[in-house]
């Protein structure tokens, strides 16, 4: 795919290029790599001789030179992906020796070099859990940041994104989420440097509810520059990352500069996305036999057919269209093997499949690499610097009463035009019900009229400078700077029904986010005793964050003409808000790897980490990690079993989770609008405390062991790993009640504990590998179960609020004792009685003198179900997923399908709760085709059940490629040129009746598995070109 | 063959090696190793409330928590009675169930309206003990100008917030300081006996009145006021509860009498010669508010009572439509008392334009008295109370209109139903007359010689019904004559342990200490 196929690798080149200086007996070797398949020219392959530090790296053709001592050598050719090949190669002095390799495609890749940490570790010698992702074959169809393309591809690792939307971001949870509080979200490391992964840009204002989702802040990073992604699972592995590794890390190497004459590379596609599915309300045609049947039943008053339009609009397609979406990456790359540098440039234009909804980047990246004194030093600059634009829609509605776009698209009269025409100017007009403000509203008019836009200007720059201090010690030092500054603006007009409310307004938020890091590191490595190695790490690392905010808004603008942007217009100036937010965090860490025969290996991780965010005396702690893997292939015992590969792992290690706000353990005290009051006929500010202090405040702890094998068959053309985990999160950072009386009902405490248990399994296999002809498959496979151990005393904690016109109060979710977080609990539906009345279980409860229930018996059904008649319903994790990866290369074609399914999930279904009322018609609304099938009366209220908790298993057909390689005669100029065609999200197999299954919104603390009018998934066909010259 | 990196070997001795051995302190030193937080945009404790215009800040904000009791003790007190009702609405208001809950009174500690309004109204309350306690807790270490007149509020402040969580819960944890702690329930005589003895030691020190500017802080009159409250409930909030219901305590009457008087004798106040005063959006103007919460029709700061009443389209922005009285309530009233005025009922109109306005149906709207069934009423049903007028200045939901806990009427009130349990009832019809006068038009006053003890004690209720709707009285007044566990509609009989809510399940988890309230 794309020409740079793997990075080139510091430490390896380190080694390999530091070759003396020539003398009179040497020769030259060279000759020429290329793929044994393909039988093109590999670029980037590095040949050297077997122990000795003299080499070289292919360049363009594949072709390499290099000068070597006189004698008989063993010359090796490696490349990640490829199996080694090695040969004797006899060289004269004065003379040139040719040797040529053909490399052979390996599934699982054991001298592949893995990005750990600190460091790189030969994937033979990792004993932890430790995952890769093949950037090259994740980059197919639109992707617009990195979680997009480890969906799926990992064991173990479940990302769901939060909607459909451009851009969107994802809630990644590698093994399970281990806190309820705290954040769940693994860490992210970008060429070395940690990044905190909060959004870049405000939240926007809401239409009577929750604003839209922030974007992805990860959309700053073309998945095009990125070159390895390394997933660290377990504690042995992520402990190097001490504090904020709890929910594991997830390293990315972007792409470097390649030596050589300077390539030129272009890739380019544009695609069309739809809704892949659709809601279905009523039509004009049926909604309107239902009110006419309802008057003459006399259900309806007959004023309602004064309601009925004559139009017919079908407000799903209204609401939505088909989005094009274009890229275009221009890359070029060259040098010299002291002096290289990659540039590349980004711009991407994605429309959403909704109305007024979109993201747009366009981004600069430039790496530079050099090395001097005689190759001791290198150094490494990356800067990317990009630019988004995000255009929102009024979506994300989790309040009840007035409605985003998706709630108008299901409520709004299907009877009613998107537009009339004026009689007196004769001009086309939304139309609404109603003139002024209104709470329902023409959805096409509120995507049109209602404007919230973002943009963010990100930077991230890393100078990575590294020193060979002697054969075996090297230090290195990183400097990173990530900065961003995102603006949030929105306009509600004061001729649409929203901003009648206010006559206009405008609002206008400011934020930005500078991060600093510096890191220090030494290595030391020496071959310490026969058949033994010993590396040691020790390095030091300090992060400094700060988030800054400043935002206004006015109100009442004699025009809607100056929209956002000139905020003085407004006759009503609201007061400004700020603020600022301050952390830090310092660790020293140590790592040692030890080795024996390639055949024992041992790893011991130390990190003291100290974040600012805790208490006085609990800022400091200790993260340690050992871990070990045995090669039993390697035994004699072995040699002839049918295993080319067969090791056993094991680990464990502490790690941390920090994700708390900067001040959580001090009493802090604002002036905030729920402190201000009236005394006489004025407003006094107030200044109250805002938060409860708990100087104890502590880290948050996970300790995991890992158990894991590893094996391969016929020379590892089939191989797999797999891993048994369990995962003990105590000291839980959990925002809990507190004993009153308190400033506020909660804070922030170390209490209770949660378990991860798990199973992950992942199978390579090369099925087919002709000449012409190879095929290649994978299949990962994960499960986990969660537990809420303990709650320190607490018998539950409600979350998963619901939403939705009369539902306040209303919660799905408990977090129990002895249940996994996003468990449901409410009434049981068991039917409906002749009056059209939902039916549920009535239970009676006894209870001792503690309040303790000492026994429940199901007592018939009552219509108003009470605290006692609830139960748990199910839960929203799923029983395991699986992911199916096939690429086939075939002559000049080449194809990749891409499979993704999740099992025995449950799904609360919030928008058929609330739309499958047939009372919506009693003031005009539309509600969801269904509910014409129950037997529900008309004026029933929505009621939460397990009627509305559905299974959410599903298949998903996440994408299909197939690409052609054309073959151009020489005089074009151009040395690759490939077409392709994608589809993402071609088929869904599920029996869940909403939207989409896989569901995020944020309704609470841990809350999961909640659908409520998310932005709809699209189904996307692409077609790209890729052109290198 | 020559490696292309020698070649700059000598230029990179030169430059590169000082230039990577300064970049590692330098580095280091520059992002440096403090882990103490100094927040810039918000404050602690130690470095406030160091003058007297910083303490006020922090004064402010104890008072502001009496805003967020006008929904949560206000609604328990009103909706677990006959004089108001949310019924489900079509979509609207059935919210888990916690309306019809509450009305009914079938809550528990782990009911919906157990989890959600009980809770809230404990935490809310205790929010305003809290929040006096890091003031006064502060005011022990500095010295600012009227620092006594700032402790005696704050306390008095603080009995308030009591008082409501005595009147709510019987016993709850006292505290005086700013400790989180897991503290017992002090018996609910206790609780009394504390209230009782802070509210006498600062009385003195409250002023009588504030300048027209500082309206709304506490005085000597709202401190008494709050005790005659206190003596008028005493063989309530002195009693003890089981779940065969009260233990009467000592009954105080006397005690009532005296601390009424000292109020209607103050000077203070004076009954407010139109009684719709006492309700209009600038009743801040009253003479007759005594002790209230102040609300600006300003983002934030106003009162939203006619929101929670109004049909969609009596007003806008969009009313909720939900609060109702009872048709028996209603009823009660004779249709000649000025005091009926607070009802909505029959063809409606728009508040502010004056139109005809019609449901959301399109029929024209004409509110009737009688619910069919709270489980789904119409939109009209149901007689709404708007004793608190719409501010027609109001921004958005916020109206100006202070809602008082007391005024001077109740003061009348309560020395009339102490006179009459010590036998007096001449007495007692007097001032209840004194009230009548200025609500009926030709006057109607009650003839002491209709009445025996017994039954101008039933008169009191009704008399305290018709002048204190809506005003957060109507749970204290049923429970002090026996009837709050009565039937009326919609509600059967309840156990007699309802008189008391349950401590919410949350508070039990989190204070060990705590035992649950009989009967829960």
């Amino acid at each position: 795919m794309s020409m740079v196929r793997r990075p080139f690798l510091g430490f390896l080149a380190c080694l390999l290029l530091s070759a003396g200086s020539l003398t009179a007996q040497d020769g030259v070797i060279r000759g020429r790599v290329i793929d044994a398949m393909t039988l093109e020219p590999v670029v980037g392959a590095s040949v050297s001789i077997q122990d000795m530090p003299i080499g070289a790296l292919t360049g363009q053709g594949g072709t390499y030179e290099f000068a070597a001592p006189a004698g008989t050598h063993t010359v090796r050719a490696t490349l990640i992906g490829y199996a080694p090949v090695a040969q004797e190669v006899t060289v004269a002095a004065g003379q040139t020796a040719t040797a040529d390799f053909e490399l052979q495609i390996q599934a699982i890749v054991l001298e592949e070099l893995v990005t750990t940490g600190y460091g790189t570790q030969r994937r033979l010698a990792i004993t932890g859990s430790v995952a890769t992702v093949d950037p090259d074959d994740a980059d197919v169809g639109v992707l617009s940041n990195v979680n997009q393309m480890i969906e799926g591809r990992v064991a173990g690792l479940v990302v769901t994104r939060n909607t459909g939307e451009p851009g969107a971001d994802a809630q990644v949870r590698i093994r399970g989420g281990t806190s309820i509080s705290a954040s769940n979200e693994p860490l992210y490391v970008i060429d070395g440097v940690p990044v905190q992964n909060v959004p870049t840009e405000p939240g926007g204002l809401g239409v009577g509810g929750g604003a839209s989702l922030p974007r992805s802040p990860l959309n700053l990073l073309n998945p095009s520059d990125i070159a390895e992604i390394t997933i660290l699972k377990d504690a042995s592995a992520a402990a190097i990352y001490g504090s904020r590794a709890a929910n594991g890390v997830i390293l990315i190497e972007t792409k470097r500069g390649q030596p050589g004459q300077v390539s030129i590379e272009y890739d380019g596609y544009v695609a069309a996305a739809s809704p892949a599915s659709r809601l279905e309300v009523l039509d004009g045609a049926e909604y309107r036999a239902f009110v006419e049947a309802q008057v003459a039943a006399g259900t309806l008053d007959p004023s309602r057919l004064d309601g009925l339009g004559d139009a017919s609009t079908n407000w799903e397609d209204a609401v939505t269209r088909t989005g094009v979406t274009q890229n275009h990456n221009l890359t070029f790359t060259g040098g010299t093997q002291a002096t290289r540098f990659r540039a590349s440039l980004n711009f991407m234009d994605q429309e959403g499949v909704a109305l007024s909804s979109g993201f747009q980047r366009y981004q600069g990246r430039l790496n530079g690499t050099h090395s001097a004194f005689r190759d001791r030093l290198h150094l490494d600059l990356t800067l990317t610097s990009a630019h988004t634009e995000n255009d929102y829609l009024q979506a994300q509605n989790t309040g009840g009463f007035e409605g985003d776009v998706f709630q108008n698209m299901v409520i709004f009269n299907p009877t009613q035009p998107v537009m009339v025409t004026d009689p007196e100017t004769g001009l086309e007009e939304f139309f609404e019900i109603g003139t002024g403000r209104q709470s329902v509203r023409n959805p096409v008019a509120m995507a049109d009229q209602l404007l919230d836009e973002a943009s963010t200007t990100r930077t991230l720059g890393s100078l990575k400078g590294s020193y060979e201090l002697t054969t075996n010690l090297s230090a290195q030092a990183i400097f990173g700077v990530d900065r961003s500054e995102g603006t949030r603006r929105t306009y509600f007009p004061a001729g649409s029904p929203v901003g009648a409310e206010w006559n206009g307004r405008a609002r206008q938020v400011n934020r930005d986010k500078t991060d600093l890091t510096f890191q220090g590191l030494l290595t030391w490595q020496d071959q310490i005793a026969d058949d033994q190695t010993l590396e040691i790490v020790a390095g030091y690392e300090a992060a400094d964050y700060q988030i800054r905010e400043f935002g206004a808004e006015s109100r009442d603008f004699l025009t809607d003409a100056f929209g956002f942007s000139n905020l003085g217009g407004g006759s009503v100036t609201e007061r400004p808000f700020s603020f600022q937010e301050d952390s830090r965090l310092v660790s020293v860490l140590s790592r040692a790897n030890w080795s024996y025969r390639d055949r024992y290996f041992l790893t011991g991780v130390v990190r003291y980490d100290g974040s600012s965010r805790f208490g006085a005396g609990n800022k400091w702690a200790f993260f340690p990690a050992i871990s070990g893997a045995w090669r039993l292939s390697e035994e004699d015992f072995l040699a002839n079993g049918p295993f080319s590969e067969l090791r056993l792992r094991a680990g464990w290690g502490l790690q941390g989770n920090q994700a708390v706000p900067p001040y959580s353990s001090l009493i802090l005290l604002e002036t905030n609008d729920g402190a201000r009051y009236v005394f006489g006929n004025g407003a006094f500010t107030g200044v109250a405390p805002i938060r409860n202090p708990n100087p104890n405040l502590k880290w948050e702890q996970t300790s995991q062991i890992n158990l894991a094998i590893d094996f391969g068959f016929n020379d590892n053309l089939y191989s797999g790993s797999i891993e048994y985990y369990r995962k003990n999160t105590t000291d839980l950072l959990l925002e809990v009640a507190v004993a009153q009386p308190a400033v506020v009902a909660t804070r922030l405490e170390n209490i209770g504990e949660v378990r991860n248990t798990g199973l992950e399994a992942s199978f390579d296999a090369v099925l087919v590998n002709r000449s012409g002809f190879d095929w290649q498959a994978g299949l990962v496979f994960g499960t986990n179960k969660n537990e809420v151990v303990d709650l320190g005393g607490r018998t539950f904690i409600s979350t998963g609020g619901v939403s939705g016109q009369g539902q306040s109060g209303q919660v799905a979710q408990r977090i129990m004792p002895g249940e996994p977080l996003g468990t449901f609990f409410g009434p049981e539906f068991v039917g409906v009685d002749d009056q059209g009345r939902q039916l549920f279980n009535r239970y009676d409860v006894e209870r001792d003198e503690d309040g303790n229930v000492t026994s429940r018996i199901l007592n018939g059904t009552t219509t108003s179900p009470g605290g006692d008649d609830f139960v748990v319903l199910g839960d929203a994790n799923p029983d395991f997923s699986l992911g199916l990866t096939n690429r086939i290369g075939w002559g000049r074609l080449d194809a990749s399908v891409f499979v993704r399914a999740e099992v025995g999930q449950d799904v609360f279904n919030n928008t058929a709760l609330v739309y499958s009322t047939k009372g919506n018609a009693l003031q005009d609304k539309n509600f969801l085709r269904s509910a014409l099938d129950d037997p529900i009366g008309i004026f029933e209220p929505a009621i939460f059940s397990s009627r509305w908790i559905e299974d959410g298993s599903f298949v998903r057909l996440q994408n299909i490629t197939v690409g052609y390689r054309l073959d151009l005669p020489p005089a074009f100029g151009v040395r690759t040129a490939r077409l392709y065609g994608s589809a993402d999200n071609l088929f869904l197999l599920t029996g869940y009746s909403g939207y989409d299954p896989e569901v995020h919104i944020a309704s609470g603390l841990a809350s999961r598995g909640i659908d409520y009018l998310a932005y709809p998934r699209a189904r996307t066909f692409t077609f790209g070109v890729q052109v290198g010259m | 063959m020559k490696m292309p990196g020698s070649r700059y070997s000598l230029r990179g001795r030169g430059i590169g090696r000082p230039a990577l051995s300064l970049l590692l302190p330098v580095l280091a030193v520059s992002v440096g190793c403090s882990l103490d937080e100094n927040p810039t945009s918000a404050i602690t404790p130690d470095n406030f409330y160091q003058n007297e215009e910083e303490v006020l800040g922090g004064v402010t904000a104890a008072y502001a928590e009496l805003r967020n009791t006008l929904w949560g003790y206000y609604n328990l007190s009103e909706i677990t009675t006959d004089e108001m009702i949310v019924p489900t609405r079509g979509q609207d208001w059935f919210d888990n169930g916690r309306w019809i809950e509450i009305h009914e009174q079938n809550w528990s500690a782990n009911s919906p309206a157990g989890l959600d309004d009980i809770n809230g109204t404990w935490n809310n309350l205790f929010a305003g003990v809290a929040k006096s306690n890091v003031v006064l807790e502060a005011l022990n270490n500095v010295t600012v100008a009227n620092q006594d007149v700032y402790a005696a509020e704050l306390r008095a402040l603080r009995a308030f917030y009591y008082y409501m969580l005595m009147d709510m819960f019987g016993g709850v944890p006292i505290a005086t300081d700013t400790e989180i702690l897991a503290r017992p329930r002090a018996s609910r005589a206790e609780l009394f006996a504390f209230i009782e003895q802070e509210l006498l030691e600062v009385r003195e020190t409250l002023p009588l009145s504030w300048p027209a500017d500082l309206h709304g802080r506490f005085t000597r009159g709202a401190a008494d006021a709050i005790l005659a409250s206190m003596y008028l409930n005493a063989e309530v909030f002195t009693g003890t509860v089981t779940t065969a219901g009260l233990q009467k305590g000592q009954a105080r009457w006397q005690d009532a009498i005296d601390a009424a008087d000292r109020v209607i004798n103050s000077g203070a106040y004076a009954l407010a010669t139109d009684w719709d005063e006492n309700f209009a959006p600038d009743n801040y103007l009253s003479p007759e508010n005594i002790l209230v919460v102040k609300h600006l029709n300003e983002t934030g700061l106003g009162l939203n009572f006619v929101m929670r009443a109004l049909h969609y389209n009596h007003i806008s922005p969009t009313p909720w439509n939900g609060f109702s009285t009872l048709a028996s309530t209603y009823f009660s009233f004779d249709p000649d008392d000025q005091r009926t005025e607070i009802f909505l009922v029959g063809p409606q109109v728009n508040l502010e334009t004056g139109q005809p306005i019609t449901d959301r149906s399109g029929a024209p709207l004409i509110i009737v008295p009688t619910i069919n069934d709270i489980h789904q009423a119409t939109e009209s049903e149901g007689v709404r109370i708007v004793k608190w007028r719409l501010d027609p200045e109001h921004v958005a939901e916020h109206n100006n209109n202070d809602v008082a806990y007391f005024r001077l009427g109740e003061m009348y009130l309560i020395k009339a139903e102490a006179l009459n349990e010590l036998g007096n009832t001449a007495g007692a019809v007097d001032l209840v007359n004194t009230l009548r006068a200025r609500v009926f038009s030709p006057p109607k006053p009650l003839s002491a010689g209709n009445f025996t003890q017994a039954s101008f004690r039933d008169q009191m209720l009704l008399e305290r019904l018709f002048e204190l709707t809506a005003e957060a009285r109507r749970r204290q007044d049923l429970v002090r004559h026996g009837k709050f566990t009565d039937t009326w509609e919609f509600k059967g009989p309840t156990e007699p342990f309802r008189i008391l809510m349950p401590i919410p399940q949350p508070q039990l988890d989190t204070n060990p200490e705590l035992q649950q309230n009989p009967g829960y």
